[in-house]
């Protein structure tokens, strides 16, 4: 229930010091309260006049609303804490997230990346302010009202002591079991609803086949089974926490019953009766709770290690400036690439082997292959998203190993087979690289790239909000603006294409590529495909057969060797061939 | 202003209030064993305050210790039992209503389902609605059932106040009306419309942050993130103040509440020495057993306040559940058509609710029966909308759209039989290979199902698979290829056994060699049948009996490949771009 790791947190040591202090007042405040009451009872049994108990009465009022006054000074304190604590947890998973790039995006997917940080830290925050003030309470609570419930009456104190390491037993027992019942259920209630979000986004496949009714029937009976299996297993896990109840609900009929006997015996006064049967409940609430909460806690547990997963892992921070290299010159006509023995795998298979190729100055490569040749993988080495696991990168005869840099990033414009477009203007979408771009120099981006007839079809032209959420780009749209973009920044010397135009119908990849084509010179280019007729604008192509370049050269040339080259492009140009 | 939004969903709720109706009985056992646990908890401190008073008044016989000791016994005990008893009838409740909703969940988005989705529902929102599910279970666990128990029981201790003494009735009845009805309202009019603001900030922050991790790697080359951190934190910041503000809500609150349980005390205490004090010792005894007999029952008031604030950070879920379509299961009897099915399209023009742009204007075509059709055009032209209407999901607006003489909206239900599709993306349930395919026909045997699989070229997979037909589809590592999936979805469409079959862009995102294996069997196993097939290039084109251009809503171009290579400059453009460099070089 409770993560080791929470008491390594900053500042966490004074917070416990503050807590134990304020829980041990508290406690004072309980035993003031039930002693105040008891003696106001016992004097009117004795037929006191009620006006006599005033004092009393305002003792136990005082002591009451005091108790609370306490936790609320102790909640602002630790509300502050935590947030604190979330803030700062925030902004060094951001600062991961941001500046390593896709590579930490990849490994944990887009949505558990936004969960966690919006989230997952906010259950970390609830984490912290609930679980510490239970922690030193279910502690300090129990053992201040000991200490008074002994010199009233030490039959009481012995039952109320003996229950509790059965408590706290019995507790690291549930712990046990209720984690691992609590993580089937959670199994079986994910799978539920996985076949339940499974049917819903099928559902216009069951339409079309006419199954859209009967499915329905089917999920509700899904879900009654998933009912009666849950009932079974919470007849088991309800029961754990019940008898925990049991023990305190028991504990206080036993100390009453044995008060009861005592007194008849004559061997206690009324009012330490009294006063430890009040004490009593208070004595097992701390406990109660702390063990209430363990959903809540499970939760904020979880998210607090994913969240520290990858804030402590190894920074990809490796910089030119960090390394100590001086900073790679700008892309120009004499400027050198060189991929010497690249690898790189997937879990434990190998989707680039040893690749081997170099080109000078501002080329055009092309690169082709099948689908799993591992284009892909060649372009994200190459734009370092990730780092190779064999061989190294060469730039201008310096060896700089993998290219996650930011003097090389700065140069590069990817362009993907869906361009990412931001909600936000178009305007700003354009000048993504450059938001400080003139309007005469945006306006000239988006001429060159053909946006202009969008441009005029937008209510507020290039202000439009674009994006997800507010005007959808068709995919040719969005080519062109990552186009523009590319265009807008004069300095991104190197462009890099994967797939560009696979899912653009032919007429809009016609117009594209006379867009494309001179936005090309003067730049080196690597463009992925698996539509050959590009090849004729390369310098050079680059055939990737099962992980490595098996032929490399002028695409002319390559067609007439009748090597890997022309065996592609019998195969892909099919009936054309 | 949102507490009137928040009362308009309400009162046009279909998806919280008609659920209490169904199962009364179990959620009035459910209710009724909360509010027995509270009397118990409370019966355990009345009898034992009273036990110990009589027994420190050292009563002639221990027998009249036996009573008290015998419901301390029942109290002490019962307590628990009950409060096991309560939460497996809760859950059960919430369970089988969960059961309900899900179906009625189903249905609604079954009902608005249309296919060739206008891409208004992405896979996200169809989780998001499940899990609006979840948070209809926690409104009722955390909300509506700690306040109507809180109810129950404040209207149980009026009850035996007012037998009592008519002042103690009033006095509870102010007190604690103060915490049970008082204190919610004030905490809901102080912060429901709060909460609902951060409820907004929360999602339009993750919807920035989702949109900004998306493009993770444009910021990366931007080298532009620091920018970007600074304006998270800063929206960031608005929603924190709002939080703030409201916890420094919650706790002033809470200090009032427990002035207002500690005055309760104090009332029942006076009331108490005033009716027992002063007139022997026997009836003294019932002031400790009063007084005790109140603390128990705090831990049943005091979550209300927090609970009805909490309402208001689901009501987006019950406003999203509500705005789906309302389901009538009114359904016409389906046409019985006979053949030769051929598509008629005279003078459709479509446009999608709420937009004023035609996406088809004056479209006329007629494929008879057997023809092989591909259409073409510009993402926006129509094409999927040609396709929505000649299945019959929508009507057009003015014009006709018939399938062997019968207006395609007719068939409703019946179109499945009729007519099939193969999506851009086949989807393949997390079922057994054999259920997928059976979605085709629910009543295929065996032998339907691995001819239908041979006809496509999927044998060789099938025997490879560890359990056959048996095999579960996405699971334990075993992922059917672009290529397979297709294969797989014409297969069920060759189960489903229509004259008439679409195809929506087929082969889109696979690779050329795949492509066109892809469409040979497609051509091969569809021969004898109505194929249109809506492609944006031009492979599998010219094994087809005719093209057919849409631009702007109508047909642009129409004919046979080869006449239009003859004929049309256009055409020959395209082709010649399309194969251009894919041919060796001269």
């Amino acid at each position: 229930m409770i993560d080791r790791s929470i008491f390594a947190l900053p500042g966490v040591r004074r917070v416990l010091a503050a807590l134990a202090a304020s829980s041990t007042a508290r406690a004072l405040l309980v035993a003031g309260q039930a002693l105040a009451l008891a003696s106001a009872v016992v004097g009117l049994w004795e037929g006191g006049a009620l006006a006599d108990q005033a004092a009393r009465v305002a003792v136990f009022l005082a002591c009451f609303v005091g108790r609370q006054l306490l936790a609320s000074v102790q909640e602002a304190h630790l509300e502050r804490y935590a947030s604190e604590r979330a803030d700062e947890l925030r902004r060094r998973l951001l600062l991961r997230v941001f500046e390593g790039g896709a590579g930490v995006v990849q490994a944990r997917g887009t949505g558990n990346v936004a969960t966690l940080v919006v989230e997952g830290i906010d259950q970390v925050e609830t984490y912290i302010r609930l679980i510490l003030p239970k922690a030193v309470g279910v502690v300090a609570v129990p053992l201040v009202l000991l200490l008074w419930i002994f010199p009233l009456d030490w039959v009481s104190g012995v039952i109320a002591l003996a229950m509790f390491p059965f408590i706290v037993l019995y507790m690291v027992i549930l712990g046990h079991t209720a984690q691992d019942e609590a993580a089937k259920q959670h199994a079986t209630f994910q799978a539920l609803s996985n076949t339940f979000v499974d049917a819903l986004r099928g559902i216009d496949t069951l339409k079309l086949f006419g199954r859209g009714r009967s499915f329905g029937a089917s999920i509700y009976e899904a879900s009654e089974r998933f009912r009666e299996a849950t009932m079974k297993t919470l007849r088991v896990a309800t029961l754990s926490s019940s008898v925990l109840d049991l023990f305190a609900t028991g504990a206080l009929a036993a100390v009453a019953i044995m008060l009861g006997f005592r007194l008849v015996d004559g061997a206690l006064p009324f009012f330490p009766a009294l006063a430890v049967l009040i004490m009593v409940p208070e004595y097992f609430k701390p406990v109660r709770e702390f063990a209430a909460d363990y959903h809540a806690s499970l939760d904020g547990k979880n998210a607090l290690r994913s969240v520290l997963e990858i804030v402590e892992e190894e920074p990809a921070a490796d910089d030119a400036a960090l390394r100590g290299a001086a900073a790679l010159p700008l892309w120009s006509e004499r400027a050198t690439f060189e991929a010497r023995g690249v690898g790189f795998s997937y879990a434990d298979h190998r989707v680039l082997d040893d690749v081997r190729f170099s080109v000078r100055g501002n080329a055009r490569v092309g690169i082709v292959g099948a689908s799993g040749a591992g284009k892909s993988t060649l372009v994200g080495l190459v734009a370092g998203f990730s780092r190779p696991e064999a061989g190294l990168f060469v730039l201008g005869g310096v060896e700089v190993g993998d290219l996650h840099r930011s003097d090389w990033q700065r140069q590069i414009a990817y362009i993907p087979q869906n361009p990412y477009i931001f909600h936000a203007t178009l305007r700003d979408n354009v000048a993504f690289y450059c938001p400080d771009a003139s309007e005469a120099d945006v306006e000239r981006a988006v001429a060159a790239m053909g946006l202009d007839a969008l441009v005029a079809e937008l209510p507020q032209g290039l202000d439009t909000l674009v994006g997800e959420g507010a005007r959808a780009l068709s995919g040719g749209q969005a080519q062109r603006v990552a186009l523009a973009r590319a265009f807008l920044d004069g300095e991104r010397r190197v462009l890099l294409f994967d797939e560009p135009t696979a899912h653009l119908d032919i007429e809009t990849e016609l117009e594209l590529k006379e867009r494309m084509l001179p936005l090309m010179r003067g730049r080196l280019v690597f463009f992925a495909t698996h539509r050959l007729h590009w090849m004729v604008d390369m310098d050079t192509v680059l055939v990737v057969e099962d992980g490595r370049v098996v032929e490399a050269g002028d695409p002319a040339e390559l067609a007439g060797a009748g090597g890997a080259y022309a065996r592609l492009a019998l195969q892909m140009g099919g009936e054309a061939a | 202003m949102r507490t009137a939004e928040f009362a308009r969903t309400w009162r046009q709720d279909r998806w919280v209030r008609p659920f209490f109706k169904r199962y009364r009985k179990t959620l009035a056992f459910a209710l009724l064993l909360g509010a027995a646990t509270f009397a118990f908890a409370a019966g355990l401190m009345v009898t034992s305050g009273y036990l110990i008073s009589a027994a420190a008044a050292v009563p002639e016989s221990v027998l009249a210790l036996n009573l008290p000791l015998i419901f301390v016994r029942i109290f002490g005990i019962g307590k628990p039992v009950l409060h096991y008893f309560e939460r497996l009838a809760s859950h059960d409740w919430v369970l089988r209503m969960t059961s309900g909703l899900r179906l009625a969940l189903y249905r609604a988005m079954e009902k608005d389902a249309v296919v060739f989705r206008t891409a208004r529902r992405t896979g996200d929102a169809l989780g998001l609605l499940s899990e609006d599910i979840g948070h209809l279970q926690n409104l009722y666990l955390r909300t509506v059932f700690p306040s109507v128990v809180a109810l129950l029981v404040w209207f149980a201790l009026l009850a035996i106040a007012g037998f009592l003494s008519l002042a103690l009735l009033a006095a509870l009845f102010l007190t604690l009306g103060a915490v049970v009805v008082l204190a919610p309202l004030v905490s809901v009019i102080a912060c429901g419309a709060r909460r609902m603001r951060i409820k907004a900030c929360r999602n339009e922050l993750y919807a920035e942050l989702t949109d900004n991790v998306l493009g993770v790697s444009d910021w990366v080359f931007s080298q532009r993130c620091g920018a970007y951190l600074e304006r998270y934190r800063a929206s960031e910041a608005a929603m924190k103040e709002l939080v703030r503000a409201e916890q420094r809500f919650s706790r002033r609150r809470d200090v009032a509440l427990q002035v207002l349980f500690g005055a309760t005390a104090v009332v029942v205490l006076m009331w108490a020495a005033g009716r027992f004090g002063g007139q022997g010792t026997d009836a003294a005894n019932w002031i400790a057993a009063f007084v005790l007999g109140f603390f128990p029952l705090i831990d049943a008031f005091a979550p209300l306040s927090s609970a009805a604030v909490d309402a208001f950070s689901f009501s987006d879920s019950v406003q999203r559940l509500n705005a789906l379509p309302e389901v009538d299961d009114h359904a016409e009897k389906p046409p019985v058509p006979s053949g030769p099915f051929d598509v008629r399209i005279e003078g459709a023009a479509y446009r999608y609710p709420g937009s004023d742009k035609m996406v088809l204007d004056g479209l006329d075509l007629f494929v008879p029966q057997g023809q092989k059709v591909a259409v073409l055009g510009r993402s926006g032209a129509g094409k999927s909308t040609l396709a929505a209407l000649v299945r019959g999901d929508a009507a057009p607006v003015c014009g006709s759209v018939t399938l062997a003489g019968v207006p395609t909206v007719r068939f409703g239900e019946a179109m499945p039989s009729y007519v099939g599709v193969i999506q851009q993306r086949t989807y393949l349930f997390n079922m057994t290979l054999r259920e997928n395919l059976r979605i085709g026909r629910a009543d295929a045997s065996d032998d339907d199902i691995r001819t239908a699989l041979a006809s496509v070229g999927l044998s060789g997979l099938l025997s490879r698979l560890p359990e056959g037909l048996d095999t579960m589809v996405d699971e334990a590592g075993l992922r059917f290829s672009g290529g397979e999936r297709h294969r797989v979805a014409l297969a069920r469409v060759l189960l489903q056994d229509a004259p008439v079959v679409i195809l929506d862009e087929p082969t889109v995102g696979l690779d050329p060699v795949t492509e066109r294996d892809l469409l040979e069997t497609l051509f091969e196993v569809l021969e004898g049948r109505t194929v249109i097939m809506i492609t944006h290039h031009l492979q599998g084109v010219s094994a087809m009996d005719r093209v057919v251009f849409l631009e702007e809503g109508r047909v642009a171009l129409d004919g046979s490949p080869a006449e239009l290579a003859r004929a049309s400059e256009r055409y020959r453009t395209l082709l010649a771009f399309d194969r251009g460099a894919a041919a060796p070089a001269p």
